[in-house]
């Protein structure tokens, strides 16, 4: 077993301290040792963005990301996302246009799309494809995906 | 309040047609949702399986001893532990191999305390391998002295197909065009989000508790049982969340009885989760095929025939997926009016990889031939004939009530007018006559439009005796509904459909309506979510028990209220009088009232719907669906003819739906079915040499991204379908079928070459304009 | 297995060379090439990892007397959005738009791209274009010490550059183009970015009266590694950009490159996107 080292970083507003072996990845550390399931591996080399979390504001592949550089970071995963029971409005606009079937890839697309709006309230359909390109999703042909990013980037405006 | 609303009236709305939200979406959507590849049990080990990574070897030794000394590991087996135990279509397969075939082959598999140990100790098994020579293509299986692959199919052939109708020889004399050509349709896989997983747990009486993500529970059962030798009445099936399925999970894969065998020795619970590369290479394909397909036609631009040649490398074992000549000579024979075909199918055993079950299951592949030969002879007749394409189309299109040479009956066929929406909506006579104009212009870009079609069936398919569908519904005292049916969820959204229909009938809101259909020991027998079959055939299950549900309520009502049953309704939660919907009783009232009456009644009724069609005989001529459809789709393209790229800028999808249940559900189907025939056609394909996947990885396999859609322009033509529910039919792969051949074709229409191999890469397509201009 | 004995994140840049000079380590910066290439077997970790990304000093974009310097954990995103960056080497922005995936982009450091050094690697051409050194530092007797080698000179072969094992790559430098300086480059589809590159082409040079002068190309995936295009730059050295010219430069980069057959493109292909690339972005300046 590689040395382990001890972690301090937020996550989801609240603070963590975890012991980790120091090769574990961003993506192990919160699947398997902190039980916070709802980021998902579906490839581990970055090409498909099922495990996207923000790290610091920024969203990154959790499968890439080593947890020891979490350190004094701020993470949000999707489970960071709603209010209670209150869905965060981009949940809850992928809901409400018939974006999530399987729905595996859709924690990962939901916080890059947040980000997205985030970064650029002004989203255009064609920057909103781009900065999707690293989500992939094999049921919904992205068509509805779009739809519920633009509704919310509407609301916005 | 029942005081108050007594004098109320309630109109009559429907629920069929709106736009129903997927009741498991927020969940999903919160990341809260528990996938099986999420699931840990207590006291659960980890199993990882050797694979051979070779494609054709005999195994001397297997020294597994230092894997077995490797702290944290339970157990290690190879196929000396499980001697006897089959698998497969055929029984060819087995859930760990003495011998290797192709490079898939599981040679010893091991249980740990975590995922690293067990990927630590397959390493430290040692095997002993004699590479033979290999069999990687279908011609050289043919060989008189080709090394034989099964050793029970020593001509290396597997499965055969045959149909015949009419005189071809008479046929071709009177054709005045005959088209011959070979298409070439390659290995693509499903990439399904969430990779494999198998979760086994042995009780004490020795019932295995399978946690699965098949979209097939109760044919799992029998599949399974004798790769274990156990009984199909001692397993049970767990269908939690999966991450996507699309026909992958149709048969039973060696990774389950692994799984299984595991936990069986162990006595403890046996996870097996494939990783990516893993699943890339240890997957089912789409059974690929060499097409040789001759047509004719007269020079009225009426077709005369169909000879379809299929050669399909079936690889190192039978799957579901070499049975696709079934739905292959359907196409060959009902696409368009055909009245002599000629239909071969033969499987040959190869070293390669194996297929199975996939989206569109047989046509995909032959689509891509028969309507690139239609837009072929709709050139020649356009040019030679004056013969409108469209014109030319309809002409040969069925009409309702007619029947193909194989008796698939089109009760209701609406491809006429999924021929004219389409065009019409696209402007296509227009823009084909343009852009094949200015195909020899000067210009680096060149736009191209194609159209395609074809027919599926959609009303289920018999391929068993019984295509039926189970249902139990039930109610309680506050008017919550809870059905439990057959067929499964895998994220194409029966559960909304159902809660929708059922909540039709009960006049209840859909978000009352609870779905149980994930454990084989509750759910009643169904075949399985394929064939596009399970919004008519759980959809029609779901609604004839409703039915059942509110006569057993109107009859209470009716007593109550002194009327017949006939003149009351169910609708907003309140029993009504039909004719004005005057209030009479509210439904959770009435429903305690009958539970709470001396001679007490509570609402549990059950259904099992079969369709009415005729199981796929041996000689493939019955109607084996009790619905067919047909979709048309209109591609505009944009190729650089220099780098070869096609841009599929729009798509004009006309699709005979019967009629909209869930107008959101049917929208999101057509459009993740397009993405996938997109993903066939132009980028996807699993590169082989010598039987070893060259691009296990999302790098290298492109599956389409956000960029690469097109825009949708999505008629939905309403048959009404008398046997569907509410008048539907199934619809989820004729969007996957059809737009390969439509962007093939409108590829021809912008650049005069036409591809008979895809997938149509950029390489590809510059390599054939560059040859083109160089020749 | 290899297993990590010891983890270090240092805060400055002089603890870290001085930590490498020790000997088997590993760097780990943003993690995207490191991570999949362990994952894959393709690398193992040395016994010490050492996360630098906790440099503080080794992020920063700056511009002084007339040298840009990019910190070699820069990342991909923060280049694109670099004020410096667009207003004097847009040719960078244009490859960040063509680079892997948003995701992806705001982990990949400028630094990992470089050291990684695939033939395919996106960044390395426009910095290539803009005539860029990296710079190299040291432990040596106590003190840091820096080498500036030209990037052109940097790569030996696939994963192979120059650097020691004891050296850090601190920083790209490159002289501010001139204000005539146009930089192009040009990536192969479909997919807008997340592709592995079959053939990358970057021209930059300074464009005075219709004649491109100071040329500079580039070309990515056609040979072991990312390489200038000596006869092309000859060919346009110079030149005006006529039909002529720019069809001889074509033919020129296609002997530039030596490309290989893989399972992402042929030679065939390779050849052939070259010199479309090279005609596209001269058309596209003149």
């Amino acid at each position: 077993m590689s040395v382990k080292t001890e972690l301090d970083f937020t996550l989801n507003g609240r603070p963590v301290n975890i012991e980790v072996p120091v090769d574990m990845t961003v993506l192990n550390l919160l699947r398997d040792a902190l039980d916070m399931k709802g980021t998902k591996y579906a490839c581990g080399e970055g090409e498909c963005g099922a495990c996207t979390i923000e790290v610091d504001g920024t969203t990154i592949n959790s499968c890439l990301m080593m947890a020891v550089d979490l350190q004094d970071r701020e993470v949000m995963t999707i489970e960071g996302m709603q209010t209670g029971h209150m869905l965060h409005p981009m949940q809850q606009s992928f809901v409400d246009h018939g974006a999530v079937q399987c729905g595996f890839c859709m924690p990962g697309m939901i916080v890059q799309a947040n980000y997205l709006v985030k970064k650029n309230p002004d989203l255009t359909r064609e920057e909103m494809k781009r900065g999707l390109e690293g989500n992939v999703c094999r049921c919904t042909g992205y068509t509805k995906v779009l739809d519920a990013v633009a509704a919310v980037v509407g609301a916005k405006g | 309040m029942s005081e108050q609303v007594a004098f109320q009236h309630i109109e009559k709305t429907s629920l069929i047609g709106k736009r129903i939200k997927k009741p498991d979406a927020p969940a999903k959507a919160m990341g809260k949702t528990r996938y099986i590849n999420d699931m840990v049990l207590p006291q659960m080990l980890y199993g990882k399986i050797l694979h051979a990574g070779r494609p054709h070897a005999e195994i001397i030794s297997i020294d597994t001893s230092e894997a077995e000394n490797l702290a944290g590991v339970h157990l290690v087996i190879t196929a000396k532990d499980t001697p006897e135990l089959r698998l497969g279509f055929v029984k060819d397969n087995a859930p760990l191999k003495d011998r290797v075939r192709c490079e898939r082959d599981e040679v010893a598999a091991v249980a740990a305390e975590s995922e690293a140990i067990a990927a630590a100790a397959i390493k430290l098994i040692k095997v002993d391998y004699k590479d033979l020579p290999g069999v990687f293509t279908v011609e050289d299986s043919q060989k008189k002295d080709a090394p034989v692959i099964q050793e029970h199919f020593p001509d290396n052939k597997s499965l055969k197909f045959e149909f015949k109708h009419g005189d071809l020889a008479e046929a071709e004399a009177k054709s005045d065009i005959i088209l011959d050509d070979v298409f070439n349709v390659h290995l693509v896989t499903h990439c399904c989000m969430g990779t494999s997983c198998a979760i086994a747990d042995f009780d004490h009486n020795g019932k295995l508790t399978i946690y699965s993500q098949t979209q097939y529970p109760y044919n799992y059962k029998m599949d399974l049982a004798p790769a274990l030798g156990i009984d199909a009445g001692d397993i049970r099936v767990i269908q939690p969340p999966t991450g996507g399925s699309f026909g992958a999970k149709l048969d039973v894969y060696p990774f389950e009885p692994v799984a299984a065998i595991l936990a069986q020795k162990t006595g403890r619970p046996v996870k097996i989760l494939f990783d990516r590369e893993e699943e890339f290479i240890n997957s089912p394909t789409r059974q690929p095929a060499s097409m040789h397909l001759r047509s004719g036609c007269t020079s009225d631009g009426i077709l005369t025939f169909r000879a379809a040649d299929v050669v399909m490398d079936n690889g190192a074992y039978t799957s579901w997926g070499a049975t696709v000549p079934v739905i292959m000579m359907r196409t060959t024979s009902g696409h368009y009016r055909v009245p002599v075909v000629d239909f071969k199918g033969q499987a040959y055993y190869t070293n390669n990889s194996y297929a199975g079950s996939f989206r569109g299951y047989g046509n995909v592949q032959m689509t891509y031939a028969t309507a690139q030969h239609m837009d072929m002879f709709a050139e020649r007749l356009a040019k030679d004939h004056d013969l409108d394409p469209i014109e030319f189309r309809l002409k040969n299109a069925q009409k309702s009530g007619e029947v193909t040479p194989q008796k698939s009956y089109l009760r209701e066929c609406a491809l006429a007018e999924c021929l004219t929406t389409a065009a019409e909506a696209s402007d296509y006579v227009a823009k084909l006559n343009k852009y094949a104009a200015e195909r020899e212009q000067k210009g680096r870009y060149k736009h191209g439009i194609g159209l395609a079609s074809s027919i599926h069936n959609a009303g289920g398919a018999k391929i068993h005796k019984s295509d039926g569908c189970g249902t139990i519904l039930k109610m309680d005292d506050y008017a919550r509904v809870t059905v439990i049916t057959g067929a499964s969820e895998i994220g194409q959204g029966i559960d909304a459909v159902i809660g929708q229909i059922v909540a039709e009938e009960l006049g209840v809101p859909p978000e009352h309506v609870t779905l149980v259909n994930n454990d084989s020991d509750l759910g009643p027998w169904d075949v399985g979510v394929h064939a596009s079959r399970t919004t008519f055939i759980a959809g029609n299950g779901a609604r004839r028990a409703a039915i059942k549900a509110k006569k057993q309520i109107l009859a209470a009502a009716s007593k109550q209220a002194n009327v017949t049953a006939e003149e009351l309704d169910l609708r907003g939660g309140y029993v009504v009088q039909d004719k004005d919907g005057a209030v009479v009783t509210r439904l959770d009232k009435m429903l305690r009232q009958m539970h709470f009456q001396p001679e007490p009644d509570v609402v549990m009724v059950s259904d099992y719907y079969e369709p009415n069609s005729e199981p796929e005989g041996r000689d493939h001529i019955s109607d084996h669906s009790a619905a067919y459809s047909h979709a048309v789709h209109i591609a505009e393209v944009v190729v650089d003819t220099l780098t070869g790229e096609v841009k599929v800028e729009k798509v004009t999808m006309a699709q005979d739906v019967g009629r909209v249940i869930n107008r959101m559900g049917l929208e999101a189907q057509m459009e993740g079915g397009l993405a996938f025939g997109l993903g066939f056609a132009l980028s996807e394909e699993m590169i082989f040499e010598e039987g070893r996947l060259k691009n296990p990885n999302f790098r290298d396999y492109k599956v389409p991204t956000a960029p690469e859609m097109p825009d949708l322009d999505i008629h939905f033509i309403e048959s009404d379908c008398e046997e569907g529910p509410y008048g539907a039919k199934g619809i989820a792969e004729l969007p996957t079928i059809v737009i390969a051949p439509a962007i093939a074709n409108a590829v021809y229409n912008a650049t005069g070459i036409r591809f008979f191999n895809p997938p149509m890469t950029p390489e590809k397509v510059a390599r054939a304009i560059w040859e083109k201009k160089n020749s | 297995m290899s297993e990590i004995e010891k983890y270090i994140a240092p805060e400055e840049v002089a603890e870290a060379v001085e930590a490498l000079g020790t000997g088997g380590v590993t760097i780990v910066a943003g993690g995207t090439d490191l991570t999949p290439q362990i994952n894959e077997g393709r690398c193992h970790y040395e016994p010490t990892l050492m996360n630098i990304q906790r440099i503080e000093e080794l992020n920063r974009i700056s511009l002084t007397d007339g040298e840009i310097r990019i910190g070699c954990l820069a990342t991909v995103s923060e280049i694109w959005y670099n004020d410096i960056i667009i207003e004097h080497a847009d040719i960078l922005c244009q490859t960040a738009n063509c680079f892997a995936s948003d995701q992806i982009r705001n982990a990949a450091t400028i630094g990992g791209n470089i050291c990684n050094a695939s033939p395919a690697g996106d960044m390395i051409i426009p910095l290539l274009v803009l005539g860029a050194s990296v710079e190299l530092a040291s432990w040596k007797e106590g003190a840091m010490e820096i080498r500036r080698e030209p990037l052109d000179k940097f790569f030996k072969g696939p994963g192979k550059t120059i650097r020691n094992e004891n050296e850090l790559l601190v920083a790209v430098i490159f002289d501010k183009p001139s204000a005539d300086f146009i930089g192009q480059f040009r990536k192969s589809g479909p997919r807008p970015a997340l592709e592995i590159s079959t053939v990358t082409v970057g021209i930059g040079g300074d464009l005075k009266d219709g004649k491109l002068e100071n040329v500079r190309v580039a070309f990515g995936a056609v040979g072991p590694t990312p390489l200038r295009g000596k006869a092309t730059e000859v060919a346009l050295e110079g030149q005006i950009l006529t039909e002529d010219i720019i069809s001889n430069a074509a033919a020129a980069a296609q002997k530039d490159a030596s490309p290989i057959d893989d399972i992402r493109a042929t030679t065939w292909y390779r050849n052939h996107l070259i010199a479309v690339f090279t005609e596209e972005l001269l058309n596209n300046v003149c």
